[in-house]
């Protein structure tokens, strides 16, 4: 505790117990994240890319990230309560009852068409992921364990609900180190593979269109959930996704567009506005999984700071839902 | 300890060339191409890009090691033949060794670490930037960013699974410096280990354009009464449309319980005399 480092990865450390309690309250309401939080959704509109480039003529887009409204407690009011404001209190301090706002002081819906915000789920599957809402905190069966609490990969869309993540570039490749898995969009052109693969985050194969990478998403197994409120599609679905990239650099927002005639009654799109992470961003526990790095003391004289992120490790410290092989060994 | 791996070394290099040899004292050394036949980095560096994956078998067993139930047999990868233990050390990995089955970290689907990711037999992918090289392992699906960018080591000590790797370029050679490691992980399947006391000294060098060397020297004097190395061949994976795919181990154990509805009903919808919700009840009963 006696230097920055030191409590930063204390904290990178709290940060992953955090996950092996993910059925308690949320961390919305964590220290710091008031100066990066937003109440309503910044737009990225799509157009030409006019910033820099990459020798490969990517847009350079790389870098650290967040979205600025908050995780997936409540997918369709997300900074309204939810199921997991209802859980038993979590360690540390107490964070007073949250209520909901009026709705012109808290973000819109993530649902962003649909033009009321809601999944168009048939009746079956709304009872469905209200049945999982409802059993968050009373997982009375495996089911009802929101796999995202078990370190499972938050599947294409959810990651970008959760903490920071990163962006790196390579000629022919976008990837996504998320805080629980990665992804990799691959912009070669090469197939999908066979349609017997199936994964949590899928398989990503992306372009380039002005600032805007378009991305289709196949192969996924549809086994991760869009939030703790239980929203889910089937395997069958097929997704669609647009980042649409600010030239400018600080923004970006997300689009993806779930296909599923055996779950909906119509397609939906989820909208996500990320921000970019600066040296300057205040270091907190939710938005910041990155911290100023190259931290040796004293730092020398004129040297700017760095953000580099601590390894994500999780299921190796989730004794509560992670890792029933583990659970079981002597 | 020369023969086989030699033998693979010349199946790859038959051709060629043979006019730089590793200076190491004592190490085994590999022929390489002359460095301009290399790939390489607009920045002029080394292109260590690519899926790589090692052909040797020390996932089951670093040191030399006649066949059992669990491993084929393997002549090892550790220079010198054997791994120098001090006598706790030594009592550890026989410990580990007894207790394998259960014991070993890759059964639990745990990260593998620095060392064992890099030869477990799973592919991995190295993706290269001026500032540094980020390695995706298929197995568990963890990343290790090796910093080239010349930034330090961070105050620590810090325990992470993949440690805290800085590197530098000597001439073509890439020298990573890892520490901040944790006492978790394991070197193979045999129960070989080491402390949190680790430092790792690691040598990564194109031979051709499709085989890396890798050369590793540990020093952990709470384990090992003096360092040593091993080394080992990756071979770069070229079949059309090679890739990694997703291996997130750990989910196997929960796999079942997911998707709902299930996905004998996902792809045609909810059957019309039973909801998906009453078939899940009844399955669970």
């Amino acid at each position: 505790m006696s230097t920055p480092i030191i409590q930063g990865c204390l904290r990178a450390v709290r940060i992953a117990s955090m996950v092996t309690v993910a059925l308690t309250p949320a961390l919305i309401a964590a220290q710091g994240s008031a100066q990066f939080r937003e109440r309503r959704n910044v737009i990225t509109p799509a157009g030409p890319w006019t910033g820099a480039r990459l020798p490969d003529g990517q847009p350079d887009v790389q870098g650290f990230w967040s979205n600025t409204i908050g995780n997936h407690n409540n997918v369709t009011n997300p900074q309204g309560r939810s199921a997991a404001d209802d859980g038993p209190p979590r360690e540390g301090p107490p964070r007073p009852a949250r209520a909901n706002a009026a709705p012109a002081e808290r973000a819109p819906s993530r649902v962003s068409d649909p033009a009321d915000g809601q999944f168009p789920f048939q009746p079956w599957a709304r009872a469905k992921a209200e049945e999982f809402a409802a059993h968050l905190n009373d997982p009375t069966r495996p089911e009802y364990v929101e796999p995202f609490a078990r370190c499972a990969p938050g599947g294409p869309t959810k990651s970008f609900m959760w903490h920071g993540y990163e962006i790196r570039q390579f000629p022919g490749y976008v990837v996504f180190l998320f805080d629980s898995g990665n992804r990799v969009i691959h912009l070669d052109g090469k197939p999908a593979p066979p349609a017997a693969i199936s994964q949590w985050n899928g398989e990503s194969r992306g372009r380039w269109d002005g600032n805007t990478l378009v991305v289709t998403v196949t192969n996924h197994n549809a086994k991760a959930r869009f939030g703790r409120s239980g929203e889910f599609v089937s395997a069958a679905a097929t997704v669609e996704e647009r980042y649409v990239f600010d030239p400018a650099g600080g923004r970006f927002t997300y689009h993806g567009t779930y296909t599923d005639p055996s779950v909906l009654t119509r397609p939906f799109t989820i909208t996500i506005p990320n921000k970019r992470i600066t040296a300057d961003t205040p270091v907190d526990d939710w938005n910041n999984q990155t911290f100023h790095a190259n931290l040796v003391t004293p730092r020398p004289a004129g040297e700017p700071p760095l953000l580099e992120a601590y390894e994500r490790i999780c299921v190796e410290g989730n004794e509560g839902h992670g890792n029933p092989a583990s659970a079981t060994q002597p | 300890m020369i023969g086989p791996r030699s033998a693979i070394v010349i199946a790859t290099v038959s051709t060629a060339f043979s006019l730089v040899v590793a200076a190491a004292a004592g190490a085994q050394s590999v022929s390489a191409e002359a460095p301009s036949t290399l790939p390489r980095s607009a920045d002029g560096k080394p292109d260590l890009s690519g899926i790589w994956q090692a052909l040797s078998g020390p996932e089951f067993d670093i040191e030399a090691h006649g066949p059992r139930p669990d491993a084929p047999p393997g002549l090892g990868i550790v220079e010198g033949g054997s791994i120098p233990y001090t006598p706790a050390g030594l009592a550890q990995k026989q410990k580990n060794y007894a207790a394998r089955a259960a014991a070993d970290p890759r059964n639990k689907c745990f990260t593998l670490g620095v060392l064992r990711g890099t030869y477990s037999g799973e592919p991995f992918q190295i993706f290269q930037r001026p500032r540094d090289l980020t390695l995706l392992y298929q197995f568990g699906h963890p990343v290790r960013t090796i910093h080239t960018n010349g930034t330090r080591h961070p105050d620590g000590h810090i325990d992470f699974w993949l440690g805290d790797s800085r590197a530098t370029w000597e001439g073509d050679t890439l020298v990573v410096d890892v520490n901040d490691f944790n006492g978790e992980t394991w070197l193979d399947r045999a129960g070989n280990h080491h402390s949190d006391a680790l430092h790792v000294v690691e040598r990564w060098r194109l031979i051709d354009a499709n085989t890396l060397e890798y050369r590793a020297t540990l020093d952990d004097a709470t384990v090992y009464t003096r360092p040593w190395s091993l080394s080992v061949l990756l071979h770069r994976r070229r079949e059309p449309g090679a890739q990694i795919l997703e291996n997130y181990c750990y989910t196997l154990g929960y796999d079942q319980y997911y998707p709902l509805p299930p996905a004998s009903t996902s792809r045609t919808g909810p059957p019309a005399s039973k909801t998906p919700a009453s078939r899940a009840a009844q399955r669970s009963r």
